[in-house]
């Protein structure tokens, strides 16, 4: 048991306000015996990560904050373990005296989230603002965060939502205590229409099949578009299935971004 | 006292917000350690309160969804990262004094934007701009000063950044006032309006929608809407909780936009992307869809609307015989015909509802009264105040202190400021004043040759007031000599800076003086600069009656020492008036004027004054106030019986008659049939227009062979108009700011994968957007969400002239807005909309071709550098 991060991608409105509040607390403040200040700028303790999926006019943006995953298994204190401690409570904290010099540190991170104070010349990340945290606080992104999209917790109190959530790449086999909700994955779209009526065409049916057999079946909306989220990279076949209207040959794609198949014109048989 | 912050040595309350008008929001509490600031926080409305029940906190259910209330304040990252900007490098330490500059002699007002500056003392400064004043007194009589006295800076109320001087102007007996249009929301003033009434604002009743909306609507219209980035100013975050709730019961939120902006990149289930400026064919197809196939809601049009014919002639041909249908639409608004009629038949069918912040390409564009008005038509047509049919707003919702502009439950009272403010508000009515989109023009006028407009033009006159003529100089005024300005950012927030900045080199103008806390616009043309501290350098009172949350009015005091010799705009203000009494108090006009400019007030007192003419003492006693630092005011037990938005009006059109000569909605306006006839650009009714001698900005016009681009030039998302450029902590975020090869951060363009692929743009690539009215650069950001054909940068940006009146290097697009109106009697300003080129630049090559603008040095992080402007004795 310990603490854990929570972080829901469905609340996350992208704001940003993590990442500040991050540098609002560590910039120019000496919080010793746990963190020498943040630079100015470019170190990213917090960092939001955005990504924007698909193509014209089918398009949203995933907002994903990323952070020190506060491993269990940590490379770092597994190096340097007189340098890097791991807490009872399950935070990470590199000594920021101790730490002096030590530039390999950065690399050891698999996340990335180690930076290089090159004026003060010691390796910083986020220790889930344990100075707060041990004056019965909490750290400062999540008290700042309006949406709730972060939370931070004792692990019993997650039980559940843990249970649902998925991990970085990488992070279960390191013992992370950072959970995500509500990954999007990738998506497929497109919207079908009655080329001679101009009209959007409602209720017609589209299949999805994975390269892995499983089919996934859909309708279009009263747009006459229709979706497919929460998917995997890989090589998908997707079918339309129009009674009335001269067949779509299937349309395979390998999927590596979310993609708008854009519109489909169909014309009666 | 608050309860201190971790690890400081003190903690106080601030509402850090820019409205800018002394009505606040974004209540947050600081931190502070040994003088400087610690961290901001979340203001916890609990302190000193049970929140269920002192304050009555709410708890909306549906469907099994629940929305309780926040406990602590939703402030926006602005708001905690305003101690970057605040203690930013730009900050301006000391009076200037332009180089050239010789008050005595030659004045040498060609080298503004050109010349540097030198060090003078608070009394050199003093000086001369007391004996200055008092010569222009002397010399043109009342009417030669200009002040520029409004703007989105910090919101305060004993040190308010925005009028102080007009006050002491006005007590010397003149000032000509820059009056201030509706610029976010222009369409709804000078279109809207005229439809619905809705004084002042014209924009829509919002009162009680959030209840309304949660239990009736079914689709929400996010039209030009972006609630994820104009809120951030002067509301905060609680419209993005709003949002996410509307989704999480099932109001299918739709975003009509050419770009997907911040709210509809996670809000939106549909995206729609619209042209700029087009929105109104869009509208007028819907309107055909509607009344060709018999889907608008007849018994309402019949009991509610005036002049439906008109409208119904208008879409089914109108003058040039043309029907608006969804096809026609489609040529001009990039919609397809389909897609067109798949909203109008579903707007007719669910409960639905138009969404906005103001701002965009939408309602500030060319003829945005259009648009603006044929939106309430629409409404109209499908019954508009019935349940989950309105129009509601997403900011501003206690903008001029009108309660029935509140979507979010009512409190037992809404607590006010005003009491002790210490800027003027000059009865409008009285004053002499220059519309602030004519202030290059006023600046140029003549007697002989006076400029004229209609109207007077502030966002809280009636629309009676909009047929009222005017000119300036007024009959037997004098022309402008003058300009105080504590809001110099002109050139990059209104219509065609280029234009603004070659008046201000114009010989009339003999003095220009600004007051600022930095360095930055319209400060690079002062003869006199004088550096003005931030809100934690002083003490004040605030209130925040704007956020939706509880109205909350804090005691802030001072955080930090002011910044080098720099003084609040009061006090600044207070200098000249105290030098001027010293100089001239025998004189009548200057006699005890320090104690006729403060009112004997002095802090203290202002805080005093302001908190007991507050309304707030039924709920908190003065001394308890200033023991606790706040006090919230509980929402009413009945909030949830307040009749939402236009609802009365639908029961009830004769007994809840609107605000418009004939009580109901005039699709023909009989106030612009009367005044206005022959006005071919507003006419009585909607009608459609595009490409007219006034404005070539449109897709069909000839123009556009040249400038092929529409610009879209939106409220900022990294910056509240144009503060907090410097700011690093925003611009190291992507798509702040682009990297050019020259390490110059510049502002973000963004463009579409396939114009940029057929141009051959790149990110991180640099490029020229410009049009006949100059250019500006910007970094290329290769985005799908902006649609083809349109390209977006952000308005805003610090200028950086490359050639002053001509060019610009940071991409501050308002100086190559239009410079004409929003049409011929409509004082309104287009920033947003209109055509440009664009083309990839060599920035080294421009840097031999321009080696003093390029040679300045600038900060990778903060931008533009004040260093290169002081002249270092």
């Amino acid at each position: 048991m310990g603490k854990v991060f929570i972080i829901d991608q469905a609340r996350c409105n992208g704001c940003h306000g993590c990442q500040i509040a991050c540098k609002d607390e560590h910039v120019g403040n000496e919080w010793l015996p746990y963190q020498l200040p943040q630079p100015d700028t470019g170190h990213f303790w917090m960092k939001v990560e955005q990504t924007t999926h698909g193509q014209v006019p089918k398009v949203n943006v995933e907002y994903k904050p990323i952070m020190c995953q506060q491993c269990d298994a940590c490379p770092l204190v597994e190096a340097y373990p007189e340098v890097v401690a791991k807490r009872d409570d399950g935070l990470v904290c590199i000594d920021p005296v101790k730490a002096k010099g030590l530039k390999d540190l950065v690399d050891l991170c698999p996340f990335g989230t180690v930076y290089w104070n090159a004026e003060l010349e010691v390796p910083q990340k986020c220790d889930g603002c344990a100075h707060l945290v041990d004056g019965g606080e909490i750290p400062h992104c999540v008290d700042m965060c309006v949406t709730e999209a972060l939370k931070f917790g004792e692990e019993e109190e997650f039980t559940d939502l843990i249970a649902q959530a998925t991990q970085l790449d990488g992070a279960a086999e390191t013992g992370a205590r950072v959970f995500y909700l509500n990954a999007p994955g990738l998506f497929i779209g497109g919207e079908i229409w009655d080329e001679e009526a101009d009209e959007v065409l409602e209720g017609v049916k589209v299949t999805l099949a994975g390269d892995d057999g499983k089919q996934v079946e859909t309708a279009t909306n009263d747009w006459g578009d229709f979706w497919f989220r929460k998917l995997s990279p890989g090589r998908y076949t997707v079918t339309i299935d129009a009674p009335g209207y001269a067949a779509t040959a299937p349309i395979s794609v390998e999927l590596d971004k979310s993609l708008n198949l854009g519109d489909f014109p169909l014309r009666k048989a | 006292m608050p309860k201190l912050g971790f690890g400081a040595d003190k903690t106080t309350y601030d509402n850090i917000d820019w409205d800018g008008f002394g009505v606040g929001s974004n209540v947050a509490t600081v931190d502070v350690k040994d003088g400087k600031i610690l961290r901001v926080r979340r203001f916890d409305y609990g302190e000193t309160y049970d929140l269920e029940k002192d304050l009555n906190r709410y708890r909306l259910e549906k469907d099994g969804h629940v929305f309780v209330e926040p406990a602590k304040s939703p402030i926006p990252p602005f708001s905690f990262a305003y101690k970057r900007h605040a203690f930013s490098k730009n900050r301006i330490p000391y009076p200037l004094i332009r180089e050239n500059f010789d008050p005595k002699g030659e004045r040498h007002p060609e080298l503004r934007g050109k010349d540097k500056y030198r060090r003078i003392s608070w009394d050199k400064a003093a000086q001369i701009i007391a004996e200055e004043i008092h010569r222009q007194f002397e010399v043109y009589g009342p009417g030669s000063v200009l002040v520029q006295q409004d703007g989105h800076g910090e919101t305060k109320i004993v040190h308010p950044c925005h009028g102080c001087m007009t006050g002491l102007m006005d007590e010397l007996g003149g000032l000509v006032m820059q009056a201030r249009q509706p610029d976010s929301w222009e369409g709804w003033y000078w279109g809207a309006k005229h439809v619905w009434g809705q004084e002042p604002l014209g924009q829509g009743r919002t009162q009680n929608l959030f209840y309304d909306l949660t239990m009736n609507c079914k689709m929400m219209l996010y039209w030009g809407c972006d609630n994820e980035t104009t809120t951030w100013g002067w509301v905060g975050q609680i419209p993005s909780l709003l949002s996410y709730w509307f989704t999480d019961i099932g109001i299918e939120s739709i975003a009509i936009a050419p770009d997907l902006n911040y709210s509809a990149a996670v809000h939106a289930d549909k995206w729609i992307p619209v042209f700029p400026n087009t929105d109104l064919a869009l509208q007028m197809a819907i309107a055909y869809v509607w009344i060709t196939e018999d889907l608008y809601d007849k018994e309402y049009v019949e009991s509610h609307v005036e002049g439906f014919d008109w409208l119904v002639y208008e879409v089914m041909g109108g003058d040039d015989g043309i029907p608006k249908t969804p096809k026609w639409a489609e040529e001009r608004c990039g919609v397809p015909a389909r897609q067109i009629k798949a909203l109008a038949r579903k707007w007719a069918k669910v409960p639905t509802s138009t969404g906005h912040c103001n701002g965009g390409s939408y309602i500030r564009s060319a003829y945005s009264h259009e648009p603006g008005r044929m939106e309430v038509c629409l409404l109209g047509m499908q019954g508009l105040g019935k349940p989950g049919r309105n129009y509601m707003k997403f900011i501003e919702w206690n903008i001029y202190e009108c309660p029935d502009f509140n979507p979010m439950p009512r409190d037992k009272e809404w607590i006010s400021g005003f009491a002790g403010y210490n800027a003027s508000m000059l009865d409008s009515q009285k004053a002499r004043f220059i519309p602030k989109t004519l202030i290059p023009e006023g600046i140029l006028a003549t007697v002989d040759d006076p400029v004229k407009w209609y109207g007077h033009v502030v966002c809280m006159e009636p629309a009676d007031d909009q047929v009222l003529p005017f000119q300036f100089p007024y009959p037997g005024d004098p022309t402008l000599h003058m300009i105080w300005s504590d809001t110099p950012c002109w050139s990059t927030c209104w219509n065609c800076g280029n234009e603004y900045l070659k008046a201000l080199t114009s010989p009339n103008l003999e003095f220009v003086l600004v007051q600022h806390p930095w360095f930055e616009n319209d400060c690079k043309f002062a003869d006199i600069v004088l550096p003005v501290s931030t809100r934690f350098e002083v003490e004040d009172i605030g209130y925040d009656s704007s956020s939706g949350m509880w109205n909350t009015m804090v005691h802030a005091e001072q955080c930090v020492e002011p910044f080098g010799e720099s003084k609040s705009d009061w006090f600044c203000v207070q200098e000249v008036a105290k030098r001027l009494e010293e100089l001239y108090g025998s004189e009548e006009r200057y006699a005890n004027i320090f104690e006729r400019y403060t009112r004997g007030r002095d802090v203290a007192k202002s805080i005093e004054i302001t908190y007991k003419g507050s309304k707030a003492e039924q709920f908190r006693s003065w001394e308890e106030f200033m023991e606790k630092g706040y006090i919230s005011v509980p929402h009413a037990e009945d909030w949830q019986e307040d009749h939402a938005g236009l609802y009365d009006f639908y029961i009830d059109p004769e007994g809840h008659p609107l605000e418009t000569p004939t009580g109901k909605l005039e699709f023909y306006s009989t106030r612009l049939g009367e005044h206005f006839p022959d006005d071919m650009e507003r006419r009585p009714y909607p009608h459609y227009i595009a490409d007219t001698e006034r404005f070539h900005e449109y897709r069909e016009s000839e123009k556009a062979k040249e400038f092929p681009f529409l610009l879209v030039s939106n409220h900022p998302r990294f910056r509240v108009h144009a503060n907090f450029d410097d700011n690093d902590w925003f611009r190291e975020i992507e798509p702040c700011k682009v990297k050019g090869p020259d390490g110059y951060a510049y502002e973000t363009v963004w463009v579409n994968p396939k114009d940029a692929e057929r141009l051959g743009l790149a990110n991180g690539d640099v490029v020229r957007i410009y049009n006949d009215r100059g250019w500006v650069l910007g970094g290329v950001w290769v985005t799908e969400r902006i649609m083809p054909e349109v390209i977006s940068q952000d308005h805003g940006a610090r200028i950086d002239t490359i050639v002053p009146g001509e060019s610009d290097r940071a991409g501050a697009n308002n100086l190559i807005a239009p410079k004409e109106t929003t049409s011929a009697n409509c004082a309104g300003e287009v920033t947003s909309g209109y055509l440009v080129n664009i083309e990839k630049v060599d920035v080294f090559e421009l840097a031999k071709q321009y080696p003093e603008a390029f040679g300045r040095t600038f900060d990778p992080t903060q931008g533009p550098d004040i260093t290169n402007w002081i002249i270092e004795e």
